[in-house]
């Protein structure tokens, strides 16, 4: 009897393995959810792809496509087995246009190549997630990912012109075209974006592509208050000024960054914003000096053009997301209710409900995130080793999600719904829900595209 | 279970992938469980008592050790330990490879890694070195055999200086100890560096100055040859050359040892020196250590051919400090020489001894 695994040799040869440790490999991304694959198939092209889900559906066996497996929900994750589509291989870049601003690549490729082939020709691909240097465009679509630099460029979604997708079916359909705008008929890119392999496989990309700026500054100001901070931001944005990014650090997280750096070059004792403008020389000098009136209330102010002065204060911003661990090895940081996202006005008031969350529950939080669009990362940390310390953050995180929601916010402003939201997308959405799952029956009758995520 | 494994130190990865932007096996293979990070989950479900399938072998037997992986962590995961530890276990498990298992046979038979049955000082033109001395070059099994003229000069450019050499040296145990086997030749060349009374034992091969560094008592100092160049030198009156090289970290110095200066200085008091796109804490490994060279050649080629693909261009000559990394990117058609032959060509002319021939 022919088994799974003999059908996927007989397409893609020794890219296709049962092996049970290859298999453990592939069962988990950076979340902590888990799912063993039946197989693991490393495909690298698109006929490929079509002929594995085509035969999926033919045998009924689910198909969960993954990037890198940096995800921090479980979205590539094979909760319900099957097959494991890695596509990271498929890394090419397929062509750039710089003459109509945009590139083709397959989904495999990683960002910060993509830049650095970007970079001799003056141009960028903006989104900026903190893993580009090994994350996938291809699972940045899918989750509609972003970063710092969102803020003034948009995200993922902002940048793709049109997708190649293998649909549940096996068809390969573009989703878009070459133009930068278009105004005909449904939306299928936005569709698709976002949609974390429940809908269809992406094969390649267009993506557009954006001039670097030439300059940059940087203001860091220091406030008594969240609320004073994010105050300054909101009148910064009324001042005309498009921050190319808008960041906030908590006093916790300000506090754990210089016990790790005794050097570190920020003040401690405040919760700070950061404040970065980007253009030319002339136009960044003015943006500061608008910045710096709009940050009136704060206690201190500093600018900062140098390119290595500004470097020193992104490296003590990058340390955020593993800096408790180094500072005692018992304790690990759990990628739980950390990317909620609420409007700007009510971060604030975001920070005072995770504040009491965390002391309530008798765990550390760092307050850190993406002020300029409401997206806030909550670092929690616990020894993992200790169920009751395990169940303590259950609930916190839990408890961070609906006061996001309450706040009129979402349960991931960019790290995705996977498995690990999945339960709250009935509060969020209520009735749209139903037409997401309208939408899914509809393209995937089978419910073979990765089955189990987004609360489908 | 091997104490290194410890299931703590395995749960500080939380999995982040960092490690696959830079791993240079993963690069070649592309399977997860080739990634530092898949060869944790490996090594956890070895830890939790599970039995490893082939996979599970390659995963774990391919690593290198280069520890770029841990340069770049995030959680500051000690990767190569823990891959070492896993090994140990396979060993102890009595699962140990036939690269493994010929290369134990090899060393317990004839005290070399590459079962060579001939006399181990062959290499030696300095036929009069002293009994006793202040430092012992300690010359490894690829020099002694592979590369006699390395061997050769090296001693005739420091034994002046007041070195000598071991009269029965063994091989100092880093191809076992990598790949997860205790040798027994430590005991051996312990006698021996006692024997000439030095305090200072002197290597220019990175396998055995991390092992004599780190796997060794402490009851000498390790002195890598390219510190010990650049302590001397001023005595040894070099003559500047006009030409352009590069420098490769092997990952032994570098990355596990930090002696990222003294070969840079040593090269730059001789020639001009242009960096290769990865350097220092940076350099890509050569492909060639960690037992990956004896157990699975293509791959180990394969990437000696990516870390040329790192030379600045316009220059041809990579000088490094590792014999293994010379072999390797040699294979791989690199034009690589040891820091010594450099340091060889740049003597005055009288000072040339027999061993000073250039090439090898």
């Amino acid at each position: 009897m022919m088994t799974l695994i003999d059908d996927l040799r007989r397409l893609v040869g020794d890219r296709a393995t049962d092996s049970s440790s290859e298999r453990l490999c592939y069962s988990r991304d950076a979340s902590q959810v888990r799912g063993l694959p039946d197989c693991v198939v490393r495909p690298l092209n698109a006929i490929e792809v079509s002929e594995i889900v085509r035969l999926a559906g033919r045998l009924g066996v689910p198909v969960t496509p993954r990037g890198a497996g940096t995800g921090l929900a479980g979205g590539a994750v094979p909760v319900s087995g099957g097959i494991l589509l890695d596509l990271s291989g498929m890394d090419r870049i397929l062509e750039l246009d710089l003459d109509d601003l945009q590139v083709q690549i397959e989904p495999g490729v990683i960002p910060e190549r993509l830049n650095w082939a970007l970079k001799e020709h003056g141009f960028f691909f903006p989104p900026d997630p903190g893993s580009s240097a090994m994350c996938t465009i291809g699972g940045m679509i899918a989750n509609n990912a972003s970063g710092m630099r969102c803020v003034k460029y948009g995200t993922t979604r902002e940048h793709v012109l049109d997708l190649e997708v293998v649909m549940a079916d096996g068809r390969v359909i573009h989703t878009g075209s070459r133009m930068l705008k278009s105004s005909a008929g449904y939306d299928l890119t936005r569709l698709m974006v976002g949609s974390e392999g429940t809908l269809g496989i992406i094969t390649a990309a267009r993506l557009k592509i954006t001039p670097l700026p030439r300059a940059r500054r940087l203001i860091a100001a220091s406030f008594s208050t969240a609320e004073a901070g994010a105050r300054a931001v909101i009148e910064a944005f009324s001042a005309g000024i498009v921050p190319s990014a808008c960041e906030i650090l908590d006093r916790t997280t300000l506090s754990v960054l210089s016990r790790c750096n005794p050097n570190l070059a920020l003040p401690k004792e405040w919760d700070l914003i950061l404040f970065e403008v980007d253009g030319t020389e002339q136009s960044t000098a003015e943006e500061a000096e608008k910045i710096v009136s709009a940050c009136s209330s704060a206690i201190a102010v500093r600018i900062a053009s140098g390119k290595e002065e500004m470097e020193e204060i992104w490296a003590a911003r990058r340390l955020v997301g593993a800096a408790v661990s180094r500072l005692d090895s018992t304790l690990s940081r759990v990628y739980l209710g950390e990317d909620v996202g609420v409007p700007i006005s009510q971060i604030p008031a975001l920070i005072a409900r995770v504040e009491r969350i965390a002391e309530e529950a008798g765990i550390p939080a760092m307050k850190y995130g993406h002020i300029g669009d409401g997206n806030l990362h909550a670092a929690l940390f616990i020894d993992i080793t200790d169920e009751d310390r395990w169940r303590a953050l259950e609930r916190a995180a839990d408890r961070i999600h609906l006061a996001a929601l309450d706040l009129g916010g979402t349960v991931s402003a960019e790290h995705g719904i996977g498995l690990a939201r999945a339960r709250y997308m009935e509060r969020q959405w209520g009735e749209g829900l139903d037409l997401m799952r309208s939408i899914k029956r509809a393209l995937d009758p089978q419910g073979i595209l990765n089955p189990g995520k987004l609360g489908l | 279970m091997t104490e290194e494994l410890d299931i703590r130190e395995i749960l500080k990865c939380v999995r982040c992938g960092t490690c696959r932007s830079v791993c240079p096996v993963f690069r070649e293979l592309g399977w997860e469980s080739t990634s530092a990070r898949g060869r944790l989950m490996v090594a956890g479900h070895l830890l939790d008592g599970g039995l490893p399938d082939e996979a599970a072998l390659a995963s774990l037997r391919s690593c290198t050790t280069c520890a770029i992986c841990r340069e770049i962590c995030p959680a500051e995961v000690d990767s190569p330990r823990l891959i070492e530890g896993a090994r140990r276990e396979l060993s102890s498990r009595g699962l140990l490879s036939e690269a493994q298992l010929k290369l134990k046979t090899r060393i317990q038979a004839t005290g070399n890694s590459l079962g060579e049955a001939r006399d181990r000082l062959a290499w030696m033109t300095e036929k009069e070195v002293p009994d006793r001395a202040e430092a012992v070059y300690f010359a490894g099994c690829l020099n002694s055999y592979r590369y006699p003229q390395v061997a050769a000069k090296t001693l005739s450019i420091i034994k002046p200086l007041g070195v000598t050499v071991l009269k029965n040296e063994r091989c100092c145990g880093s191809p076992l100890l990598r790949t997860g086997i205790a040798p027994d030749t430590i005991d051996h060349n312990l006698e021996q560096i006692r024997a000439t009374g030095a305090e200072t034992v002197i290597t220019g091969c990175a396998g055995c100055y991390t092992t004599l560094k780190k796997d060794y008592p402490p009851e000498f100092e390790v002195l890598s040859l390219s510190e010990f160049l650049e302590e001397h030198i001023s005595d040894l009156k070099l003559e500047p050359l006009d030409i352009t090289v590069t420098y490769h970290d092997p990952c032994h110095m570098g990355r596990h040892n930090r002696i990222f200066d003294p070969p840079r200085r040593v090269i730059e008091a001789i020639c001009n020196l242009e960096e290769m796109k990865g350097n220092r804490e940076e350099a890509r490994c050569c492909g060639g250590g960690g037992g990956v060279r004896s157990g699975y050649p293509d791959l180990s080629l394969r990437m000696a051919r990516r870390r040329l693909e790192d030379l600045p261009s316009n220059v041809e000559t990579i000088v490094t400090t590792c014999p293994l990394c010379v072999k390797n990117l040699s294979d791989a058609g690199g034009k690589a020489i040891d820091l010594i032959d450099l340091v060889a060509q740049a003597l005055p002319e009288h000072a040339r001894g027999s061993g000073s021939s250039p090439g090898h």
